[in-house]
Formats: structure tokens, C-alpha cells, sequence
């Protein structure tokens, strides 16, 4: 590294001052006096300089130097190419800063910061409509205490991505959904959603389903009571024998997928989460496997491992489990088998249905159980399916924090696991320990 | 901030203790509201269960109560504190059987929209009782805004807010007398509804009791029964001098 040019000079002057020095104190005599001359001048205008450059450094914009070159003219002149830089930098800041803004501030959905305490640190205008947050009292504080929804809470202590369902604390009536994302350094980012419309539109659309089934159930029932007594009628032309046989099983079918519509609505309509009544698991599924067993020529095998019960509606396990078993019934050919599996696994329940059926295409098994989505349309409803039976599992089992996997292959069968979380299952060996 | 803290108290623990004491009251808050949220709901929908239900989970409002008030003697008994603090913990106290009594009077009205579910709906919905529940829930839920951000003219709002929630309990009263003279079949229903009424407007009176508490834990002024007037020339003064000293 080679000393910059105006050190080069710098050190230079002070060599000549000093060597003029001795010079003179050789030809003058009185060395010391003339060395300590030329010190005291070196010093003196460095001082000079020093209170130029601390004027400058206090702002004051003007340079007073005599000189505008040199030395301490390059650096009062680096100085200020510093400040330049800094001032152009901190001016692209704010613009960039007033830009994120704006845009933020233009966001229809509110996003609130917070740190590892909950508390709020910044917030957009969207967030403050949709919370009615004031920024003078409300950063800093809690976001619990602000949305103080016991549901809100719960999800804070333990956030997941989907985010949660609040009522909305300003407007009576209005819906929004909370989520929380982590980042950086404990902090995280609360998204909020205004989903007052989605909410109405799901409403609506629950209501209208529920007013329709049941309207058209009376009408119905008048009419299969008609086609029962014509089928009992001895009377009938026997030309009408096909045609009201077949009035009579779609009339029925209409039956069974009016009760699944109503079974759907009440299980989407009710409270989320389903009764801890206590439920014989075993009990319940012995009569389902004696009734398909040896219908259409197939095997039902119940293989309980374990005599775990469960926590929950017994009207609405009983409906998981009747239609798991029905759906592989229904699927498996003649001569095929089904195994009903019950059985413990990291301290929870597995409910399985295995089958030798005909299995499901993979890219379709995402879709099963959305409401009359059929893998091949003419075979299920020829079979007597009314394409509702795996939406009613998968919503009862919501209501019992249960989860649905589906595995299959396509010609060789499928595999339904409906796996119960810890807190929804007995063990029998518990419950007589805890009696104990 | 922490350098402030220390400043403040002595101990960061007390800070602290403090702070969780104050959350959990609105963490109480919340679910209060949540109950009289459901208990409404059950009357407007005829949902018995979900009456029964507010009802049996006051339960868990009284727990809450009980936990935060052995917070407070807690921090009454080991901490001894002074001044701000003292009226903060004075406040809670109070603020916590306010709330505790407004669980109460979510479960009534839980009872009674169950009983109410299983006799006709007026063609109305009970619009009228709908209205003063919303009135009275807007209190509720500003009262407890007004204590998460100590800020009493939020707080003198709602007090304000308590008039109009009497004027409309007291026409619900008077309808109802009108409708039994009327007709003396509806009497059990309109006694029960007169019940609901009566419920909504303690539960806006015991809001009114919770901001004036917020008054009194900022300005440290009592502004329990004085007029409006009082109060209102309370808080600017003491907003007066908050500024006069910062």
C-alpha cells in the first residue's frame, strides 16, 4: 500500500518546514527556539484546519478555507462528497420507504407487524379500518387485548397457515379471518381478510340447499307411498310391473340423497366441533361388517386390534364408518374383500377400510370427497351411490379433529385411514387405571 | 424501553406481573363478549342449545375471575405496590366482578332464549331486543377498547352511550305491559322477554361501571355517581394536566 499523494505532500511540507528550521538554527544559532517556532506554527495551522473541519461537521455549509487546494482542502472536500452521498442516499430511502407505504396503504387487506410479544409495531390503513386500530393508543399494545375473541387467542398461542375466523370487533355481522406469518427474528406479520361477503355467499348457499331438501322431502314422501301401494296392487296391468318397480328405486334414491343433503347441512351448520360422548368403537362395528359381508359375493373382515372407544357423536361416527364401509362395498367386485381395520397408532386411533375394488385414478383422489364428484358417473350411481357419502365423512370427521387419507391403485383397491387424535380416544386399560 | 422500565419499578418482574394481570382481564373481556355474542345469537335463531350452552359455559368466565383476583392479591401481598400501579390493581379487581356479572347476565339471557325457542317467534324476530343487544355489546366491547388503551375518552363515550340503552330498555318495558294488557296469553313470553331486556341493560350499566373505573385508573379521579357533566369536565381536566405534565 503506497501513502496517498496528499499525505506524500503533507509530510513533505512538514520535512521542509522542519529542515528551514535547522537551517536557520545553524546559521542563527538558538536551534532549539527555531525547531520549537516551526512546531508551534505547524500546530497553529493545523488547528486552524481542525476548527474549519468541526465547523463543518456542525453543519455549517460554507467551508472557511483560505486555501482550495492542498491537503485539508482534499479532505474537507472528501468530507463533503460523503455527506452529498449520504444525503442522495437517505432521500432514495424515504422515497423508497413513502413508496412501500403507499403501497401498503393501498392494500385492501390489513397487515399488522408484531413482535415477539404480540405487541403491535406498525400497521397499515386497511388493518385500521378493518380493526379500528388508532395509532396513538394501539401501537405497542397487545394484539389480544385489541381482538380479544377467545377463538383469536387460541390461535395466537399456536398460529397455523390457514389462518382463523373472527367476528369482526367493529361491525356487527362482519366476518374476518386472521393469519399469522413468523419472520426474521421473532417477528411476525398478522394478515387480515374482510370475508363478510364469503360468509353470506356460504350462508345463502348452506340455507337454500337445507330449505330445498327439506321442501322437497314431504312431496316426495306423498309420492313413494303412491308408487308402494301401485307395486302392492294386485290389480296392475303387468305391462306396468318394469316401470313402477323403477319408479320405486329412484324414488327411493331420491330418499337417501334428501337425507345425506340434510345430514351434510346440519353436520356444515352446526357447532365446530363435535360432542365427547363416550363410543363403543368395537360395538358399533361388528353389525356394519355382518351387514355387507357376503353381499354381492364379497368378504367383510373386522379386524379390531385394539379396544380403543372414542370421544364423540355416536350418530355421526356410526355415519363415518357405515359409509367408508358402503363406498368399498360398493367398489369391490364380486368375489373381492374388505377388510375393516381398528387399531392404535402414536397414541391415537386408526379407523381403515381396505378393499380389492377397483380402485381410483390418482389424480382424482384429491376430489373424492367433494359433494357428487364421481370417479366414473355411470358406475356409481348404478351401484346405488348418492355421491355424498364421503363429503358427510370428511366433515364428521372435521367435527371429531379427525383426518381422512386416501391411497389406492388403480385396479388392485383402495385404502381409507381415518386417523383420531389422542385427545378423542379411550383406552379401555386407562379408563379401568383411572377408575383405579 | 427496558431502561425506562427499570427507571419505573425496581423490578422487571413486577412490570411484567402487572402487564399479564391486565392481559388476562381482556383475555376475560373477550370471552364475556363471546358469551353474550351467543346468547344473543340463540334468541335471534331459536337455537336452544346453543342457549344452554352460554349458560353452562359461565363456568369458565367465573374461573377466569376467580384466577386473575388471586393474581391481584398476589400482587397486593408481595409487591405492595404505590400510586399508578395501586390504582391499576384497584381497578382490575372491580373491573373483574363487573365482568363476572355481565357472564351472569349472559347466562340469563342464555336461559331464556332457550325457554323462548320453544314458544312462536314474533313475526319481528324480536327486533326491538335485538336492537338494544346490539347497543348494549357496542358498550361492552368499547369499555374494554377503552381499558386496553387506558384512554378515558373512550371510556367517557360509552358512558354516554348508557342513556339511550335505558330510554330503550324502558319503551321495551312499556310495550311489554302494553302487549300483556293486550293479550294475557303472550304474558310468560313478554315476562321473559321484559327478563332479556332487563338483563341487556344491567350488562350496560356494569360497562358504564368498567369505564369509569378506566377514569379513575388514569386521572385517578372517582367519577362514580356524578352527572355526566362531572365526568366529562373530570376528564378534560385530567387530560389537562396529563399534557400540562409530559
Amino acid at each position: 500500500m503506497t501513502l496517498p499523494h496528499r499525505w506524500i505532500s503533507q509530510l513533505g511540507a512538514l520535512t521542509g518546514l522542519l529542515a528551514g528550521a535547522l537551517l536557520l538554527g545553524l546559521w542563527f544559532g538558538a536551534m532549539g527556539w527555531w525547531l520549537a517556532g516551526a512546531l508551534l506554527l505547524y500546530v497553529g495551522d493545523t488547528l486552524r484546519h481542525l476548527y474549519a473541519l468541526d465547523r463543518v461537521l456542525d453543519g455549517h455549509k460554507r467551508v472557511p478555507l483560505f486555501e482550495t487546494r492542498g491537503f485539508w482542502a482534499e479532505i474537507l472536500a472528501r468530507i463533503d462528497k460523503l455527506r452529498g452521498k449520504a444525503r442522495s442516499r437517505k432521500k432514495k430511502y424515504h422515497r423508497l420507504l413513502r413508496e412501500v407505504r403507499e403501497s401498503t396503504g393501498a392494500l385492501s387487506d390489513g397487515g399488522i407487524i408484531l413482535n415477539a410479544d404480540r405487541e403491535i409495531l406498525w400497521f397499515n390503513p386497511a388493518a385500521a379500518r378493518l380493526l379500528g386500530l388508532k395509532a396513538a393508543t394501539d401501537i405497542g399494545n397487545r394484539i389480544d387485548n385489541l381482538l380479544r375473541h377467545p377463538g383469536f387467542a387460541a390461535y395466537l398461542a399456536t398460529p397455523k397457515s390457514d389462518g382463523i375466523s373472527v367476528p369482526s370487533p367493529k361491525d356487527d355481522g362482519g366476518w374476518l379471518t386472521v393469519q399469522i406469518i413468523p419472520y426474521g427474528r421473532d417477528q411476525s406479520l398478522a394478515i387480515i381478510r374482510d370475508i363478510t361477503h364469503e360468509m353470506q355467499l356460504e350462508r345463502t348457499r348452506r340455507d337454500f340447499v337445507a330449505n330445498a331438501s327439506h321442501e322437497l322431502r314431504s312431496p316426495l314422501t306423498v309420492i313413494s307411498g303412491y308408487i308402494d301401494a301401485l307395486s302392492e296392487d294386485p290389480e296392475m296391468p303387468e305391462a306396468w310391473g318394469t316401470p313402477v318397480a323403477e319408479m320405486q328405486r329412484q324414488a327411493e334414491r331420491m330418499t337417501r340423497i334428501l337425507r345425506d343433503l340434510i345430514e351434510l347441512t346440519r353436520l356444515e351448520s352446526a357447532e365446530s366441533k363435535a360432542a365427547r360422548d363416550f363410543v363403543d368403537v368395537v360395538a358399533m362395528l361388528q353389525p356394519i361388517a355382518a351387514e355387507f359381508h357376503g353381499r354381492g359375493g364379497l368378504t367383510v373382515t373386522l379386524e379390531a386390534d385394539t379396544d380403543a372407544a372414542l370421544l364423540g357423536r355416536e350418530s355421526e361416527l356410526h355415519s363415518i364408518f357405515y359409509n367408508l364401509v358402503n363406498n368399498a362395498a360398493r367398489f369391490t367386485p364380486s368375489g373381492g374383500s374388505v377388510r375393516i381395520v381398528w387399531r392404535a397408532e402414536d397414541g391415537g386411533a386408526v379407523f381403515e377400510v381396505i378393499d380389492t375394488g377397483i380402485g381410483i385414478p390418482e389424480e382424482q383422489i384429491p376430489r373424492v370427497t367433494e359433494r357428487f364428484y364421481r370417479v366414473d358417473p355411470g358406475r356409481s350411481r348404478a351401484s346405488g351411490g348418492t355421491g355424498l357419502g364421503l363429503a358427510i365423512v370428511k366433515h364428521a370427521l372435521q367435527r371429531h379433529d379427525g383426518k381422512l387419507t386416501i391411497s389406492s391403485r388403480e385396479g388392485e383397491g383402495s385404502t381409507f385411514s381415518c386417523r383420531f387424535p389422542r385427545e378423542r380416544v379411550v383406552f379401555r386399560a386407562d379408563a379401568i387405571q383411572a377408575v383405579q | 424501553m427496558e431502561v425506562e422500565d427499570l427507571g419505573h419499578h425496581i423490578s422487571r418482574r413486577f412490570n411484567e406481573d402487572l402487564e399479564r394481570v391486565r392481559n388476562s382481564v381482556l383475555a376475560m373481556g373477550g370471552l364475556v363478549e363471546e358469551q353474550l355474542d351467543r346468547a344473543i345469537k340463540a334468541l335471534s335463531e331459536g337455537d336452544s342449545a346453543l342457549g344452554l350452552q352460554v349458560a353452562e359455559d359461565d363456568q369458565k368466565v367465573n374461573r377466569m375471575e376467580v384466577s386473575i383476583d388471586e393474581e391481584c392479591s398476589r400482587i397486593l401481598a408481595t409487591r405492595a405496590p404505590t400510586a399508578g400501579d395501586l390504582r391499576l390493581v384497584i381497578a382490575i379487581i372491580k373491573t373483574i366482578t363487573d365482568l363476572e356479572r355481565i357472564g351472569d347476565e349472559a347466562e340469563k339471557i342464555g336461559v331464556l332464549a332457550a325457554r323462548l325457542a320453544s314458544v312462536e317467534r314474533p313475526a319481528t324476530n324480536y327486533r326491538e331486543l335485538r336492537n338494544l343487544a346490539r347497543h348494549v355489546k357496542n358498550m361492552v366491547h368499547g369499555a374494554l377498547d377503552s381499558f386496553a388503551r387506558l384512554d378515558p375518552k373512550g371510556a367517557l363515550e360509552v358512558v354516554k352511550a348508557d342513556d339511550a340503552v335505558d330510554d330503550e330498555y324502558d319503551s321495551i318495558y312499556r310495550q311489554g305491559i302494553t302487549f300483556m294488557m293486550e293479550d294475557p296469553r303472550t304474558i310468560t313470553r313478554m315476562m321473559d322477554l321484559t327478563w332479556m331486556a332487563r338483563a341487556l341493560e344491567r350488562i350496560g350499566d356494569h360497562a358504564k361501571n368498567i369505564c369509569e373505573y378506566v377514569i379513575f385508573m388514569v386521572h385517578g379521579k372517582d367519577v362514580r355517581h356524578i352527572g355526566i357533566a362531572d365526568i366529562e369536565a373530570e376528564v378534560q381536566q385530567g387530560v389537562r394536566r396529563t399534557e400540562g405534565r409530559s
